[in-house]
This record gives structure tokens, C-alpha cells and sequence, in this order.
């Protein structure tokens, strides 16, 4: 009869080396204020086992206790990775997703597509191609899998401290992938992507953002969810977009009309919808200088000017909408701005035609 | 001793004693009677007279009433036109006509499709039904222009709405909606079927419902009776047809170690038959309430 209290060392360890310090590792990157939302999530020590835990000592010491926890219950790898997994998905805004885009071949058959299956198929895929590779799965909501990989090499054991994320909804044909350090792999990972869900091809995207959801919104065009219906009981209004303009009778505005039709154009263009949250939109540029002026050196340059405009801003879509109703920029804005949710694209590369 | 006395000097009393006594008797009665009478008589006087009260009280206070409704029906009267009142009652009928065209229009989403005409075309909401429960409503807002085009909508990413505007968007606008129509409300009933299971029939599955984005294969190990540990069937249901909610292909393995006995077979024969047939909830509702002896009267 073994104790189930914290403190109880006596038992030898029966936990790989590496494994207790992933462990460590793991547990000690969680927030002491989230820490029990996790554990409880992860559901694998006992109510018993945390209520014999004290929470509120040092995070040094409720770590140690934690892991010797984890070693009575003969956690194994794949356990330490699930915990990694669901810390992931708790501060899924601390990585930087890029999305791939899969097609099939024309005229396929219905899709069937079985979650067990496509696991398997995929873990075997990178299996067969690198021996030494940890591959572990989460289902989430109903229909997506959160998919964790530490990359090993042929000689080397998988390093679990740099892990690669793929987050894929079942029957579609996107996938979201965390960037991983690791860029060699990625064409494997994209293989074991693409044959696992039965598509032909893939396509990464000029897509990246720290917002998984709002990726996700913007690839899986839901972000405008507003309808006209009948059955809606207050009319569609307007947002007055900060710009008050009937709030005092004693300010008149000579430039009413403009300013109404400012707010007209933005309002058609970026919809009464939230936007989806981007960071920054990239522009690589390589066009020949083009100028009304006649003469001026550049203007005779055979060679195209490259630059880089980079826009930045914590919600960009948002910032570029209150643009011209601020009387920053005119409207309507430039197209090269506001198809970025249509288009599904923050990173363009213009060039001359 | 008076009575002694009476009955000594008057020997010839009338009927002794006992005659006397119920003389006095009645004698009592009847004095007492009297004395009452007047008493009751009086109640029921004083009863009648604070009813008398109560009613008149009642009927100035109905006579105020009525005397005070006429008073302003008439001032209203008298401040208003003629035609101004006929005016109301014809606001009155139109803004009810209104109402009753707007509740119309509103009530129009139970017919499967409705619209609503917007600024740059109409707006179409698909609202899906399974066993005459409402569920999600879908909407495709299409541009009138040539080519007709979908501004915005909230059709699932899985569901082939490329493949089907592709089809029939340019050339038939009806085509269009009704196969939508179609392969949404199969996708509602399907997600309906596989709901249900899942949250009403948890304690018959070992283990979660397998499903994906569009429910159309679902694989779950399962018993058929409420009780017991033993999970002795797998069933995996595959929905090859996107506009049907009942699978085109059912398999039904048994799980056990030990041999399949005959009963054990015709069960899972029998369920196969089920699945094929029936809506999945339902299948179960009918192992629920049958307990071990399976019903075969409900294989069609």
C-alpha cells in the first residue's frame, strides 16, 4: 500500500531523466493563476492527488511536488506532451501561425474522412521518414485535432523544447501550423499533411498571424456574419465609427456631406462586423519608379526599386478602417489594403505588370 | 312547596303534578318565544338595513362612474374632427395590416427558404429542420449583377458550396438553392443524430462518438442494454450520399473474445438493419426502452 501524499520520495524513480525534466519544464512555464485550469483540463492526476498538493507555496517547490506526483503516476512522454499541448492552446497567442492550403484532384469521391485514420496515417508518414520524431495528438471541439512534433534527427532524440503545432478541422482544406524553428522539416510535415487528409497538393499561404482565430475566421470566410433578415427586431445601424456628428448644435460641420460619404464607403467596404485581428500587412515592392514629373534620375532607371513597406499596428484591420473616417487617409482606402480578408493574404509582392 | 301547597288546597287541578308542570313548561316556551322574536326580528331588520346601506353605496359609486366615463369620452369627442377620428381608425387598420404582413414575412423562414431584398440584391436564409425540430439557419447573400455573385454567407467551409455555385449559380438560380437547401438540411440532421447520441446515449458507449466536420462517419463501440459493463458491438456508419441522413453503409462487428453465439449474431445482424433504417437516436431510444429484448417488429 503505497501513500499518495506529495512528500513521499521513498519509491525509486521509474521515470526517464528527460522525461522528469520535460515535465519540470513544462509545468513550471504555466501561470500560478492557471495553473489548476490546466491540470484539471489535462485530467490526469486525481482530485486526491491535487488536494494533497499545496498550491500556494513557492512554484519551485509546487513543481517538484507536481512531477513527483506525475512520477507515482508512471507518467510517460506522451503524457508530458499532452500537457504541452494544452498549455499551447491556452497561450496559442504566443506562437506565430502561418496557414497551408490543400487541393484535391477534380471529381473526388466524397470525403470520409476518419480522425483515427488520419492520425495513424499521419504519425506513421513521419515515422517512416524520421525515426526519431515524437508525434502526439488532441482533439479539440468537434471536428479539429491539435497536432504536437518534436523533431529529432537520424541520430539525434527529439528535441521537445522546440515543437511544431498543427491545428486541422476535418474536411477542409486548410491547416494552420505553428512556425516552427525547424524549417527543413516543413516539407515532410506538408507531406504527412496532405496524404493523411487525402488532398493532392500544398500551398503555404501569404498568411501569418499570432491570432489563430482570427486565421481561422478569415480562411474560413467567417468573419462577416451579419444577414438582413425580417426576423431581426432592430434595424441595421450604422456605426457612427467615433464621429458624432449631430452630438453639439452649437459646432456646425461645413464638410458634412464629405464626412457622411467617408463614412458610407467605409462602412461598405469594411462591413458592421469586428474585424479579424492581424498584426501587421507586408508589402514587398520591386516596380520601376513611376513619376509625372518628366526627367529626374530615377525616373530612368531600367531597374525596379525594391523596398519593403511593413504596416503594424496590436488590431491592423481596425486601424486601417478608422483611417479615413479620422481624415488620415482618403477614401476609399487602396485596394492593396482592404482585400486582405477577401484575399486571405498579409504578405504581397508587387510588381510591374 | 308551592306546588305541594297548590296541589293540597286545589285537589282538583288538572292532571296533577306532572299536567302542571308541563304547563309551566309551555308557558316558559312560549314567553321565551315571544322575547325572541322581536330579538330576530330585530336582527333581521338591522341585517337588511346595512344592506340596504351597502347596496346604495355601491350604486352612487357606479352612478359616479358611469357619469364620469361619459364626461370624458365627450371632452374627447368634442376636441377631435370628425374625419381626424376616422383617420385613426385607418392608421389603426393599416399599422395592423403592417403587423400582420411583417409577422408573415417573419413566419416565412418555416418553409425552408426565405429572403429578405437588400441594397445590392437579396439576402436567402436556409433554415434547416429534422424530425420537425428547427435547427441553424444558413444564409448566402448574393449581389444582383451579371455574374451573379455571393457577397458574403455562413455556409460551413465543408460543405461544397464552390461545386455547387459553380454548377448551377449562372445558369439556374432555383437549382442552386434548393441543392444547397438539400445538402444542408442533411448536414443538420446528420450533426442532430450524432448529438443526440452523444449527449443523450452517453451511458451505451464506451468511449466518445468518432465524427468528423460533416457527420458522415461516425464509428462508436457500444452495447444495446442499459445495464451491464460489456461493450460487445462496434458500429461504423459511413454517409456516402451528402443529402441523405441515413447511411448508405453500415457495419456492426462484434467485440468480444470469445466466439459469436447464434443470438449474438441475429442481434448484430439486426442492428445492422436498424442502422440502415432508422435515425440513429432513435435506434437507441428503441434499445433503451426495449432493455435486452430487441424489438423486431421495428425493422421495416
Amino acid at each position: 500500500m503505497r501513500s499518495e501524499t506529495a512528500g513521499d520520495v521513498v519509491r525509486a524513480k521509474e521515470m526517464d531523466e528527460t522525461v522528469s525534466e520535460f515535465f519540470r519544464r513544462t509545468i513550471l512555464k504555466i501561470p500560478l493563476t492557471e495553473m489548476m485550469t490546466i491540470l484539471k483540463t489535462w485530467n490526469f492526476l486525481s482530485e486526491n492527488q491535487l488536494q494533497t498538493v499545496n498550491f500556494r507555496q513557492r512554484k519551485e517547490s509546487l513543481v517538484q511536488d507536481l512531477v513527483l506526483l506525475c512520477e507515482e503516476n508512471r507518467a510517460s512522454l506522451n503524457d508530458a506532451a499532452l500537457l504541452d499541448i494544452i498549455y499551447t492552446q491556452f497561450h496559442r497567442h504566443q506562437k506565430v501561425w502561418d496557414v497551408f492550403q490543400m487541393s484535391k484532384g477534380p471529381g473526388e469521391d466524397t470525403d470520409l474522412f476518419d480522425m483515427e485514420q488520419f492520425k495513424s496515417s499521419f504519425k506513421k508518414i513521419l515515422k517512416r521518414a524520421l525515426k526519431n520524431v515524437t508525434v502526439s495528438f488532441r482533439d479539440a471541439e468537434e471536428n479539429a485535432v491539435w497536432i504536437r512534433i518534436a523533431w529529432g534527427t537520424q541520430y539525434g532524440k527529439p528535441n521537445q523544447y522546440k515543437p511544431a503545432y498543427v491545428v486541422y478541422y476535418s474536411q477542409t482544406p486548410y491547416a494552420f501550423t505553428s512556425s516552427s524553428q525547424l524549417k527543413s522539416n516543413l516539407p515532410l510535415l506538408g507531406q504527412a499533411l496532405t496524404i493523411a487528409s487525402k488532398h493532392h497538393q500544398i500551398v503555404k499561404m501569404d498568411l501569418r498571424s499570432r491570432y489563430l482565430d482570427s486565421l481561422k475566421a478569415i480562411v474560413f470566410k467567417q468573419y462577416n456574419q451579419t444577414f438582413e433578415t425580417h426576423n431581426s427586431t432592430t434595424p441595421l445601424q450604422e456605426r457612427s465609427l467615433g464621429l458624432d456628428i449631430n452630438m453639439d448644435s452649437r459646432i456646425i460641420h461645413e464638410n458634412k456631406t464629405e464626412k457622411e460619404r467617408v463614412q458610407r464607403v467605409t462602412q461598405e467596404i469594411f462591413g458592421d462586423y469586428p474585424q479579424p485581428r492581424l498584426e501587421f500587412a507586408q508589402y514587398k515592392l520591386e516596380t520601376k519608379f513611376k513619376s509625372d514629373l518628366n526627367g529626374g534620375i530615377l525616373a530612368e532607371r531600367e531597374e525596379p526599386l525594391r523596398c519593403l513597406v511593413k504596416f503594424s499596428s496590436p488590431h491592423l484591420l481596425e486601424a486601417l478602417k478608422s483611417l479615413a473616417p479620422a481624415g488620415i487617409a482618403d477614401a476609399p482606402l487602396s485596394p492593396l489594403l482592404t482585400c486582405i480578408p477577401n484575399k486571405g493574404m498579409n504578405y504581397f509582392k508587387i510588381r510591374d505588370k | 312547596m308551592e306546588l305541594a301547597n297548590t296541589l293540597s288546597q286545589d285537589g282538583e287541578s288538572r292532571g296533577g303534578v306532572l299536567a302542571h308542570l308541563e304547563r309551566l313548561e309551555t308557558q316558559v316556551s312560549r314567553s321565551r318565544k315571544k322575547m325572541e322574536e322581536p330579538q330576530s326580528a330585530q336582527a333581521e331588520e338591522s341585517a337588511l338595513g346595512t344592506r340596504i346601506h351597502e347596496l346604495r353605496r355601491l350604486r352612487d359609486k357606479l352612478r359616479a362612474e358611469v357619469k364620469q366615463h361619459q364626461a370624458s369620452v365627450k371632452a374627447s369627442t368634442t376636441n377631435v374632427e370628425p374625419d381626424q377620428t376616422l383617420e385613426i381608425t385607418e392608421q389603426e387598420s393599416l399599422k395592423r395590416k403592417r403587423e400582420n404582413v411583417k409577422a408573415i414575412l417573419q413566419a416565412y423562414r418555416f418553409t425552408g427558404i426565405s429572403g429578405k431584398l437588400t441594397s445590392r440584391g437579396v439576402c436567402v436564409c436556409i433554415s434547416t429542420a429534422f424530425e420537425g425540430n428547427l435547427l441553424d439557419s444558413y444564409f448566402v447573400d448574393l449581389v444582383m449583377r451579371k455574374p451573379l455573385q455571393i457577397h458574403h454567407h455562413s455556409i460551413p467551409v465543408f460543405i461544397p458550396l464552390e461545386e455547387i455555385s459553380a454548377k448551377y449559380l449562372q445558369t439556374n438560380i432555383q437549382h442552386f438553392l434548393f441543392t444547397l437547401c438539400e445538402y444542408l438540411n442533411a448536414y443538420s440532421g446528420r450533426k442532430y443524430q450524432a448529438d443526440r447520441l452523444q449527449s443523450d446515449f452517453e451511458a451505451f458507449l464506451a468511449g466518445p462518438l468518432q465524427r468528423n466536420s460533416l457527420c458522415n462517419l461516425l464509428s462508436f463501440t457500444y452495447k444495446a442494454e442499459p445495464e451491464g459493463q460489456f461493450f460487445p458491438f462496434c458500429a461504423r456508419l459511413l454517409y456516402k450520399d451528402l443529402t441523405t441522413t441515413l447511411p448508405t453503409d453500415v457495419t456492426v462487428t462484434y467485440q468480444g473474445t470469445d466466439a459469436l453465439s447464434t443470438t449474438q449474431e441475429e442481434q448484430r445482424a439486426a442492428h445492422e438493419d436498424l442502422f440502415f433504417t432508422k435515425p440513429l437516436h432513435q435506434v437507441f431510444t428503441s434499445f433503451a426502452r426495449k432493455g435486452d429484448k430487441l424489438d423486431m417488429s421495428l425493422v421495416s
